[in-house]
């Protein structure tokens, strides 16, 4: 058995995988296909202030190798949570991590004032990049300046790890990833959808009724892990790979380019109990090759020298 | 937030058959890896092939038939998810998550008789629901043959999936084609209209329906204007039909028996659900 365990912004984690937000419900729904005692960590679907209906339909449109979606972050509120959710998660046996998102920058402050007190809760993952929500305006992760105030007023109301979720429609993701840092945060999770579209050519029919949503699935994650890459060079706090994964490689290719983390979430819709297995896979993996610690493998990227080890599609003569 | 049913599970099955069905459709049998227990009509898997050839997001089914350690999906085949299932070969390993969902209420023989009214595929959770109606549901009163009606309606005769084993079930089958290839002329709410005004079927009976959206509709309006009891299964686009992803919500009568939540999962809260709690047309 390789060792698995990492630590992530002073949490200990078993092993590094985590439920992505939005993929693995608000509480403990998963618990029979994925008991939490097999995974590091659960993130919650966005808890807000106000209850939120969510979107009109249709809300998912699959396309060639990935999901658009476009639920509108439905939930039914910070009260609800914290009455109906929040204590049944007090014995969960993983690290419990519950992302918020709001319209307003105080909106965050207010929900992590309120999460505080609240000891199932080990960290706080702010959701400044929800694609779908803000009617049209940018997501606060797509300005530095925005960003960094969103976290430093959630860290002046919470003493729990921070964790910023930053979203990958930027020029810099880099810039961003600082702005946080410099707010407060304790980590990044890079990274949230990937803005995109469908339309059917014959009706015209935009493929999700918001038009533009978060597209997610194995297509995105070679950009997913470039924006990773670009957060662990240009931060010390831990980065969590967010995108694409969907297997154990998926997992140790985030962490070769430096993350400490893994969110899994599409696939999760593929197979609710997959999650649960790929510790084990990951650890079969790891022991075939001969490495015996999965923190060893964190940061192996020999980026800047030696031969590239994905050769284009072109045969090239060794 | 529901979480999905206790006994629902993610497991392989071994494809044991592929049978051709109508027009555009197949029987596709699968041998779970473990057993399942007895599955309620209209409860339904998630079904994927995980050798590459099928989206990433399973499709969602109602059981057909169950028998032995064997279970059977009638599929429509529609899209790249169908397609790739139809193509399956005999031995192939199916990603398999359920039985989700709640299923057909006790179809007793308490009350009036129950029309079935089946709209193309929707046929699919009709077979074991008159065959459990027959033996009897949650310690009720077994419904008797002259009490259950199907009404099976499609766009041709093609459509009418499976048609030859409703006919061997000991219920009194009906059909309605779109273009007057089988059965009546026109849709099944006409048939079935058709059906009382000749006094074959009562003026008071209990609904059950499956079907397109705007039959389901049409059949919801039909039930409302009559004061009839109506229970509607729902086909729906679902992205995981596990209650996680809230792609597949069913808007809820405002103030109705759902509460006051503006909408419900159709996947753990469904697919089935009493015609006047939902709002099809919202």
């Amino acid at each position: 058995m390789a060792k698995l365990g990492v630590t992530l912004a002073g949490l200990e984690l078993r092993n590094p995988i985590l439920s992505a937000s939005g993929t693995f419900g608000h509480g403990l729904e998963m618990q029979h296909f994925a008991p939490p005692g097999l995974l590091g960590g659960l993130v919650s679907k966005t808890v807000t202030l106000a209850p939120r209906p969510g979107n009109p339909n249709p809300r998912i449109c699959e396309t060639e190798a990935g999901l658009l979606n476009s639920i509108g972050l439905e939930n039914r509120g910070i009260d609800y949570y914290l009455r109906e959710i929040a204590p049944t998660l007090r014995a969960a046996e993983c690290v419990i991590v519950t992302n918020i998102g709001g319209e307003r920058v105080e909106d965050f402050a207010e929900l992590a004032a309120r999460l505080d007190a609240e000891s199932a809760v080990d960290a706080l993952e702010v959701n400044l990049s929800c694609p779908n929500v803000q009617g049209g305006k940018l997501p606060f992760a797509t300005d530095p300046k925005t960003a960094e105030a969103v976290l430093r007023g959630v860290r002046a109301a919470t003493r729990k790890p921070l964790f910023a979720k930053l979203s990958p429609n930027v020029t810099d993701i880099g810039e961003i990833a600082r702005a946080v840092e410099a707010g407060g945060a304790d980590a990044v999770t890079a990274v949230n959808t990937l803005l995109g579209m469908a339309v059917d050519w014959r009706s015209g029919k935009p493929g999700i009724n918001t038009v533009m949503g978060g597209y997610s699935g194995v297509a995105v994650k070679p950009v997913a892990l470039r924006c990773a890459w670009q957060c662990v060079k240009a931060v010390s706090i831990p980065v969590i790979g967010c995108g694409g994964v969907g297997k154990a490689e998926d997992v140790l290719e985030f962490l070769a380019v430096g993350c400490r983390a893994v969110q899994v979430g599409t696939s999760c819709f593929s197979d609710p109990s997959h999650i649960a297995r790929l510790p084990a896979e990951i650890d079969a993996l790891l022991e075939a090759a001969g490495f015996h610690e999965l923190a060893a493998r964190i940061g192996i990227l020999q980026a800047g020298g030696g031969a590239p080890s994905c050769k284009p599609g072109v045969a090239v003569k060794a | 937030m529901p979480a999905p049913p206790p006994d629902a599970r993610s497991f392989l099955s071994e494809v044991v058959s592929v049978t051709p069905c109508g027009a555009d459709g197949v029987l596709l049998a699968l041998r779970p890896e473990r057993a399942l227990g007895a599955v309620r009509a209209s409860r339904f898997f998630m079904l994927r092939r995980e050798d590459g050839l099928s989206p990433a997001i399973p499709r969602p089914f109602s059981i057909y038939r169950q028998s032995g350690d064997s279970i059977e999906f009638l599929l429509k085949v529609m899209g790249r998810g169908t397609r790739a299932l139809a193509a399956c070969s005999p031995g192939q390993k199916v990603r398999t998550i359920g039985p989700l969902g709640n299923g057909w209420p006790a179809l007793d023989g308490d009350g009036p008789p129950w029309v079935m009214l089946a709209g193309g595929v929707g046929v699919a959770p009709f077979h074991m629901a008159i065959e459990q109606a027959l033996a009897g549901m949650d310690g009720r009163a077994p419904a008797r043959p002259e009490q259950l009606f199907f009404l099976f309606g499609a766009a041709n005769a093609g459509m009418l999936y499976d048609l030859a084993a409703f006919e061997r079930l000991p219920a009194r089958v009906f059909t309605a084609t779109v273009d007057g290839s089988h059965g009546a002329r026109g849709n099944v709410l006409e048939l079935l209209s058709d059906l009382q005004r000749r006094g074959v079927i009562p003026q008071r009976v209990r609904l059950a329906a499956c079907g397109p959206e705007r039959m389901l509709e049409a059949v919801q309006h039909f039930a409302d204007e009559r004061g009839l009891e109506c229970w509607l299964s729902l086909e729906s686009l679902m992205g995981c039909g596990v209650g996680i992803c809230n792609a597949c919500p069913v808007p809820t009568k405002p103030d109705g028996p759902r509460g006051s939540w503006p909408n419900v999962k159709c996947c753990v809260e469904g697919p089935v659900f009493k015609s006047d709690e939902i709002a099809l047309h919202a």
